[in-house]
């Protein structure tokens, strides 16, 4: 099962192509690890898929409702000056189930605090985000996402500038959320972390995408995961035409 | 003692004028301080400035057309804050240039062109009071204007407040949500525009804006909780209205830069002593390091 599949897909930005033909469906409870080196259209797809691009020709599909829509945006898109607390964080997953006025009760305050014990984060309820270390930061937005209930979870680098414990504990929620059957799309860079948390692997190069399979990106020679992010795969059979 | 306290805080309120002043800065108090603690976590404490010079020329065109009508004066008021405020963000968006240097540009020609047109139509004294209020001017008409607007910025903010919270901290979650950020912001900014054309009959065009950006400014050296910056700003707004008002009966003080002065006060103040980054505060913080217990 497939609640969101791309379809033919092109994309442009500022009138030059960025991707194109781009087809597939990133399968419910999987992770797909979003994957290319700079400017290769990652950000691209991600706003396409969030809605924010309308496409030049083909489609995205989505079968998942707005309001369990997610995104984890990369932490330097946040206004950290702004006055909120870690749990007023947290709560705002309410609100796009909730709308404009609609208050919380008591079970989403209990619920709240699970999702900050769960992220060991419950000592930090009350300290604002400006206050927090990147990886605390980080434990708190993916709390929002918990909150929201999340069944398509987007995720651009969410482990850069963050500590190996954080890393840890997120690699374990979003395991969780997947196996809970929530379609996760995460952009890596780190080949070890993308084999030990990738289903699928989509990778975007010279203006295509193509599905791999994690052990595609593991070291010829040793079998662990290659250390850079280098492509082993094979686009002879790709036309490269038109594309940056 | 008593009797000094009745002369100097109620006896004025006996006055017709002085009531319904203190009703409309009651109202203005309530719709004005949330308003500038959004422009102020937004960046853009000096919108609020840039505006109220905008809506200088509509109130100007109303008094040409129909005298001192609040009403008709308040609706050039607002129309103009927005075509001004449309304005600069199109040219902005068609040339390229930052939206502060269009809005700039817009608010000089929109004060020159106000100045100019009350000059035309009336005396020195009637610029005086379009750029600088007068209570005695509020008649009844005036404050169920006044507050009409201040009722229904409260409503609007209400049911934009989580739209505008998500828009200042993390634009994306809320477009991921399919809502516009323009269209959140285009709604907040006509507010702070309403806003201003409902604050410039007690406290004038250019000072109405003191009254939404100085609590807001002064609460931030006391709390850092939203909710505690917008009670905190709206307590501040009504001391210094109804503080403002009795200086300027007593003193014969023109009412706007009382009221004004009094909230720069606070700031001041705030700014010496405050909880949070203020003056005091930062010494506090570098005369005690890593929580050793001081010795002396």
């Amino acid at each position: 099962m497939a609640r969101l599949t791309l379809q033919d897909l092109q994309l442009a930005r500022g009138g030059q192509t960025v991707l194109e033909h781009l087809d597939g469906s990133f399968q419910d409870g999987a992770i797909t690890a979003l994957i290319g080196a700079n400017g290769a259209g990652k950000s691209t797809l991600i706003s396409a898929l969030m809605g924010m691009l309308p496409p030049v020709a083909g489609r995205v599909a989505c079968e998942v409702s707005r309001e369990r829509c997610a995104w984890l945006p990369q932490q330097l898109a946040l206004d950290l000056t702004f006055p909120m607390s870690v749990e007023e964080l947290i709560m705002t997953g309410t609100w796009p189930s909730h709308g404009a006025l609609k208050g919380y009760c008591a079970a989403h305050y209990r619920r709240g605090r699970e999702i900050m014990a769960r992220l060991g984060i419950s000592h930090l309820a009350h300290r604002q985000l400006g206050e927090l270390s990147g990886g605390q930061r980080q434990r708190a937005l993916i709390g929002r996402t918990l909150m929201q209930e999340a069944e398509l979870l987007l995720l651009d680098e969410p482990f850069a500038n963050v500590d190996g414990e954080t890393v840890e504990v997120m690699m374990e929620v979003l395991r969780d959320m997947a196996a809970a059957g929530a379609t996760i799309l995460v952009v890596l860079h780190d080949m070890e972390q993308l084999s030990r948390l990738a289903d699928d692997v989509l990778l975007l190069a010279g203006g295509h995408g193509r599905w791999v399979g994690t052990e595609a990106l593991l070291d010829h020679h040793t079998g662990q995961p290659a250390r850079a992010p280098r492509l082993p795969i094979d686009f002879s059979d790709i036309h490269h035409a038109g594309t940056a | 003692m008593l009797a000094l306290l009745d002369a100097w805080l109620l006896a004025p309120f006996e006055y017709g004028f002085m009531n319904r002043a203190a009703v409309a800065g009651l109202a203005l108090s309530l719709a004005a301080p949330p308003l500038g603690v959004f422009l102020m976590l937004r960046g853009m404490s000096l919108i609020g400035d840039a505006m109220s010079h905008a809506i200088l020329p509509g109130i100007a065109l109303g008094f040409l057309f129909a005298g001192f009508s609040l009403p008709i004066m308040s609706l050039g008021g607002i129309l103009s804050g927005l075509v001004v405020a449309v304005l600069a963000g199109s040219v902005s968006q068609m040339t390229g240039h930052r939206e502060d240097s269009a809005m700039a540009s817009f608010f000089l020609i929109s004060l020159a062109a106000g100045v100019m047109l009350v000059s035309l139509g009336g005396s020195s004294v009637d610029l005086t009071h379009v750029l600088f209020g007068s209570v005695l001017a509020v008649d009844t008409t005036a404050l169920l204007l006044i507050v009409g607007i201040a009722t229904l910025i409260v409503l609007m903010l209400a049911i934009i407040f989580r739209a505008l919270v998500v828009e200042c901290l993390d634009p994306l979650f809320l477009r991921g949500q399919g809502v516009r950020g323009g269209l959140v912001h285009g709604v907040f900014l006509g507010l702070v525009v309403l806003n201003l054309t409902a604050g410039f009959q007690t406290l004038g065009t250019l000072m109405a804006v003191g009254l939404m950006m100085l609590p807001a400014t002064t609460a931030r050296f006391w709390s850092q909780r939203l909710e505690g910056l917008i009670a905190l700003a709206i307590v501040i707004a009504l001391v210094a209205n109804l503080g403002g008002l009795l200086l300027s009966f007593h003193l014969s003080l023109p009412s706007g830069p009382a009221i004004i002065l009094t909230a720069g006060l606070a700031y001041v103040l705030s700014a010496l002593f405050g909880r949070h980054n203020s003056l005091v505060a930062r010494h506090r913080l570098r005369a005690a390091p890593l929580n050793t217990p001081s010795t002396d």
